[in-house]
C-alpha cells in the first residue's frame, strides 16, 4: 500500500504525509473535535477510506481516520537503517562452562550460596569461562562486592568489561580494587577447633568421625551451620564417602548434610575438577568394609 | 472429577436450570443426584407460593440473599409476572440493558441474562423474594418464558410436570449445568440457537455502546481529566463484560494503563482507540465479512469459543520448535505465551496459559526443544492454539548454520507487517532473526545489513543478548508489539538463553 511520498526524518527514520497527518490527528485528539475540526486527510487511500465512510459528524470522521491511519502505520512496519556494529571484545579462547554447570550454580545460589565462591573460582581454575547468562546475573548480584566482582571479571574474561562498558547499569557503583589473595582464595568459614582436623582429613577418617558423631548423638541442629561449613570446605575427595556415611545414620540433619555434600560434588564434577571417587579404587580401605 | 459433583459456577448457555427434586448445596457444589436426598420432593408443590426460608434454602450463600434483598422491590423491575409454573421479570441492573430473569418455581430452575456465575443469581433470588411477598402479579407467560418452560419439559422426556400439575420429574434429570451425555440427550437446537442469538444481540449492543463511547472521547479530547481516572475505563470494561465481549474489556483495561505512562501516551492511546473502533465496526458487520476474517473478528471481539470445540477441529501436526516464552501481567492475572514454530511449515502458533495469584503457569514446554505434537488453532486461522496430542518426547533442536529458521531483519518486518495488515488489532507477533545487538542514535537496536529494530526490555535481557553475541550475529527470537520489540530467546549451538520477561515469582506459585 502506498501511503504517500517518503522523506527522511532527522532522527534517521522516515516521515511521510501520513506521519504528518497522524501528528495532526493526535493534536486534534488532545483538544477534542468539539474545539477543533478533524484535519483533512492527505490524498491517497486513507482519504478515500475516510471519505467513503460518510460519517455525519466530526467525532465519527475523526475516529474513522484514526482507525485507518493507526492500522496502516502498524502494518507499515519497516526497519530503521542498519546500525554500525559494535567493536567485539578481545577474544577469549576459554570455553563456556556447560549449561548443566550453570543450572547447578542457580541451585547453589538458591539453596546454599556459600558454595558460589568456590563455583566461580573453579570456573577460573579449570580454564573455563562464564557463559553470557551467568555473567550478567553474577555482575548484577555482586555489583558492590569488590572481591566477588573481581572474581567474576576474572572468570568472564574481557567480555565482562565489554558488557559493562555498554550496559553501565551492570558496572560497579564505585571503582574499588580487591587484594589478589582475597580474589584467588576461598573465604574462611567458621569451623570449631575440634573439627578443624577434618578439613584436611582423608575420606576414611572424615566419614568415620562424622558417622560416629551422628550415631552417638553428638551433632544436633545447633551444629548444623558449622557442619555445613565443614562440608563446604573439606577436601572434595571425601564428599561422596562422607555423604554415604551420613546417609547410613538415618538422622535428619545427617541426611540434609549428605545432600549438600552431593551437591558440592556435582558442582565440582560438572566443572571438570577432579574429585576422585575413592570407592572405585580397590586399594582404598572403606569404613565398615573388609579390605 | 467425581461425576456426581458439578460446580455451581459452571455457566453454559442456559446455566442455572435445575430439575426437581431440590438440589443440595454444600460448599459451592451441587449434588447432581438429588434423588437420594431425604428432603427430595418435600417442597414447592405446584402452584403454592414459597416461603422466605425456602428461598434462602436455594441461595448459594447467605450473602446472596442479602445481595438480593435490595432488588426485591417492584421499582427495580419491569414486565413482572407469574403463573402456576413460572415467575419472570426484567431487573434494572448495572448493565445498559435490564436483565431478563425467569424462575420455574415448580421445576425449581432459574435463568437470567446477567453475567453472574452464582446460581441462582441475586436477580432470581430477588424475583422469588418479591413473589413470596406478593409483589409479582399473575399474568399470562410471555412467549420466551413459555418456550423455556416447554424446552425444559421436553428435555425431561415428558416426565416434567405439565401445567395441569403432574408428578415431579425423576431424580437425576439432566439440565444444562450438568455433564450431558450427547447420545442420550441431544442438545435442543432451537434453544441453542436462541441462546446464541441472544448473546450475539447483546454483544452487538456492547459494540455499539463502545463505539459511542469512543466518539465521545473524540469530542471531549484526550486531555479530558476523566481519562486519567481508572474508573472511567473500568466502567466501560464492565459494560463490555456484560455484553460478553470479555477480550475487548481486557483490552480497555490494558489501555487504561497506557494513560500517562510515557511521554507519547496520547499517540499510543489514540492508536488503540482507533483499533477498538475498528473492532467495534467490524464486529457489527461480522455476517458480511469473509469466513476466516469473520471468525478472527468474532474472537477478538470476545466471542467465546469452547476449548472442546477448538480441540475438535482439524489438528496441525508438526515438529514444533519451542522458540520463545514471554510472561506479562494483565490486570490481576499473569499471562504466559509460548511461541512455537512448525519446523516444516514455518508457521507460528501461540499457546496461552493464565495464573491468578499463587496459581501456576504452564511449564510443560522447554525452550529450544522440538515437540512432535498436534496443535489446534482457534477459528479464523488464529495464532492462538491449544496443544493436543504429543506424539513423542521433546528433543533438543539442533541449530543449523544461520540459526533456527532465522530470517534477516527486513524479512521479519515484512512478515510482521503482512500479519498486522490482515489483523490490525494484533498485539504481539514473533520472529526469529539472525542479527547483532548494537546502538543506533543512543538506543539499543537489533540489526543486520538490511536494517535494525529498536529493542525494549530490561537491562538484564539486553546485556545477556549482548554478551551472547559478542558483537557477532546470533539467532534471536523476538516478540513484536506496538510498543516495541522484545528479545525472548538467544539460540546458541550448545544452549538456549531464555531472556524473555518473566512472571513475578512472588505472584505465581511453583508448578
Amino acid at each position: 500500500m502506498t501511503v504517500g511520498p517518503t522523506v527522511r526524518r532527522d532522527g534517521g527514520g522516515t516521515v511521510n504525509a501520513l506521519d504528518e497527518y497522524w501528528d495532526d490527528l493526535v493534536t486534534t485528539a488532545l483538544l477534542g473535535t468539539d474545539r477543533r475540526d478533524p484535519p483533512p486527510p492527505p490524498d491517497g487511500p486513507v482519504a478515500d477510506l475516510v471519505a467513503d465512510a460518510l460519517r455525519p459528524d466530526g467525532a465519527a470522521r475523526m475516529l474513522a481516520a484514526v482507525a485507518a491511519v493507526a492500522a496502516v502505520r502498524r502494518a507499515a512496519f519497516v526497519p530503521l537503517p542498519a546500525a554500525d556494529p559494535l567493536r567485539p571484545p578481545p577474544g577469549d579462547a576459554r570455553p563456556w562452562c556447560s549449561p548443566a554447570a550453570v543450572s547447578t550454580w542457580r541451585i547453589v545460589v538458591r539453596e546454599w550460596p556459600v558454595l558460589e565462591d568456590e563455583w566461580v573460582l573453579t570456573v577460573v581454575e579449570q580454564g573455563l569461562c562464564l557463559p553470557p547468562d551467568a555473567l550478567v546475573e553474577l555482575l548484577q548480584r555482586h555489583r558492590s562486592d569488590a572481591v566477588r566482582r573481581a572474581r567474576v571479571t576474572l572468570a568472564a574474561g574481557p567480555a565482562a568489561r565489554w558488557v559493562c562498558e555498554h550496559v553501565p547499569a551492570l558496572g560497579a557503583p564505585s571503582p574499588r580494587t580487591a587484594p589478589v589473595e582475597a580474589v584467588t582464595s576461598l573465604p574462611e568459614l567458621p569451623v570449631p577447633p575440634e573439627l578443624h582436623d577434618l578439613l584436611a582429613a582423608d575420606a576414611h577418617t572424615f566419614a568415620r568421625r562424622l558417622g560416629a558423631g551422628f550415631a552417638a548423638g553428638r551433632y544436633g541442629q545447633p551444629h548444623r551451620a558449622v557442619l555445613m561449613n565443614l562440608v563446604a570446605r573439606c577436601r572434595p575427595a571425601v564428599l561422596l564417602d562422607a555423604a554415604e556415611s551420613m546417609e547410613s545414620t538415618g538422622v535428619g540433619l545427617a541426611l540434609a548434610l549428605a545432600d549438600e555434600a552431593r551437591l558440592r560434588h556435582r558442582m565440582l564434577t560438572e566443572l571438570g575438577r577432579p574429585t576422585p571417587d575413592l570407592r572405585a579404587d580397590p586399594s582404598v580401605r572403606r569404613p565398615g568394609r573388609r579390605p | 472429577m467425581d461425576p456426581t459433583l458439578i460446580r455451581t459456577d459452571r455457566r453454559p448457555e442456559l446455566a442455572g436450570t435445575r430439575s426437581m427434586p431440590w438440589p443440595r448445596y454444600r460448599d459451592g457444589v451441587v449434588d447432581a443426584d438429588p434423588g437420594s436426598s431425604p428432603e427430595a420432593n418435600e417442597v414447592s408443590p405446584e402452584g403454592r407460593v414459597w416461603t422466605s426460608e425456602q428461598v434462602a434454602a436455594v441461595a448459594p450463600t447467605p450473602r446472596a440473599v442479602a445481595a438480593a434483598e435490595p432488588l426485591a422491590t417492584t421499582v427495580r423491575w419491569i414486565s413482572l409476572g407469574s403463573d402456576a409454573r413460572a415467575l419472570w421479570g426484567r431487573c434494572r441492573g448495572s448493565g445498559a440493558e435490564p436483565y431478563d430473569t425467569v424462575v420455574d418455581h415448580v421445576g425449581v430452575a432459574w435463568r437470567c441474562t446477567c453475567p453472574s456465575r452464582k446460581l441462582p443469581c441475586k436477580h432470581a433470588l430477588a424475583l422469588l423474594l418479591l413473589w413470596v411477598r406478593g409483589g409479582v402479579p399473575e399474568a399470562i407467560s410471555p412467549a420466551p418464558v413459555q418456550r423455556w418452560i416447554d424446552a425444559r419439559d421436553q428435555r425431561a422426556g415428558g416426565a416434567r410436570p405439565d401445567r395441569a400439575g403432574e408428578a415431579p420429574a425423576p431424580a437425576g434429570d439432566h439440565d444444562e449445568a450438568e455433564p450431558v451425555d450427547d447420545a442420550a440427550a441431544p442438545p435442543d437446537r432451537d434453544e441453542l440457537d436462541r441462546s446464541r442469538n441472544e448473546r450475539l444481540a447483546r454483544m452487538l449492543e456492547g459494540l455499539t455502546e463502545l463505539d459511542r463511547w469512543l466518539e465521545d472521547r473524540m469530542r471531549t479530547g484526550l486531555a479530558d481529566p476523566a481519562l486519567a481516572r481508572y474508573d472511567t475505563w473500568d466502567r466501560l470494561a464492565a459494560r463490555l463484560v456484560d455484553a460478553r465481549a470479555g477480550s475487548l474489556a481486557n483490552r480497555v483495561r490494558r489501555l487504561a494503563g497506557l494513560v500517562g505512562a510515557s511521554p507519547d501516551w496520547h499517540a499510543e492511546v489514540l492508536a488503540e482507540l482507533g483499533l477498538l473502533h475498528l473492532v467495534a465496526r467490524a464486529g457489527r458487520r461480522v455476517p458480511e465479512l469473509p469466513g476466516p476474517l469473520a471468525d478472527a473478528v468474532a474472537v477478538v471481539a470476545g466471542w467465546q469459543v469452547r476449548q472442546a470445540d477448538v480441540l475438535a477441529g482439524v489438528p496441525e501436526t508438526d515438529e514444533w520448535l519451542v522458540a520463545g516464552r514471554s510472561d506479562t501481567r494483565e490486570d490481576r492475572i499473569e499471562v504466559r505465551r509460548w511461541w512455537l514454530r512448525g519446523t516444516s511449515t514455518g508457521r507460528w502458533a501461540m499457546l496461552l496459559s493464565f495464573a491468578a495469584y499463587q496459581q501456576s503457569l504452564d511449564d510443560s514446554f522447554v525452550l529450544g526443544t522440538v515437540v512432535h505434537a498436534d496443535l489446534h488453532r482457534y477459528p479464523g486461522g488464529s495464532l492462538r492454539a491449544l496443544a493436543g496430542v504429543r506424539h513423542a518426547d521433546p528433543l533438543p533442536f539442533v541449530v543449523a548454520a544461520g540459526g533456527p529458521l532465522a530470517v534477516p531483519i527486513a524479512t521479519a518486518c515484512d512478515e510482521i507487517g503482512a500479519v498486522v495488515a490482515s489483523e490490525p488489532w494484533l498485539e504481539r507477533f514473533p520472529a526469529t532473526v539472525l542479527a547483532t545487538p548494537s546502538v543506533l542514535d543512543g538506543r539499543w537496536v537489533l540489526g543486520d545489513a538490511s536494517g535494525s529494530l529498536p529493542l525494549t526490555g530490561p537491562d538484564r535481557a539486553l546485556a545477556t543478548l549482548l554478551a551472547a553475541s559478542g558483537g557477532r550475529p546470533v539467532p534471536v527470537t523476538i516478540e513484536w508489539s506496538p510498543w516495541g520489540v522484545q528479545p525472548l530467546t538467544v539460540h546458541l549451538a550448545d544452549r538456549v538463553l531464555d531472556i524473555g520477561p518473566r512472571a513475578d515469582p512472588t505472584f505465581v506459585g511453583a508448578a
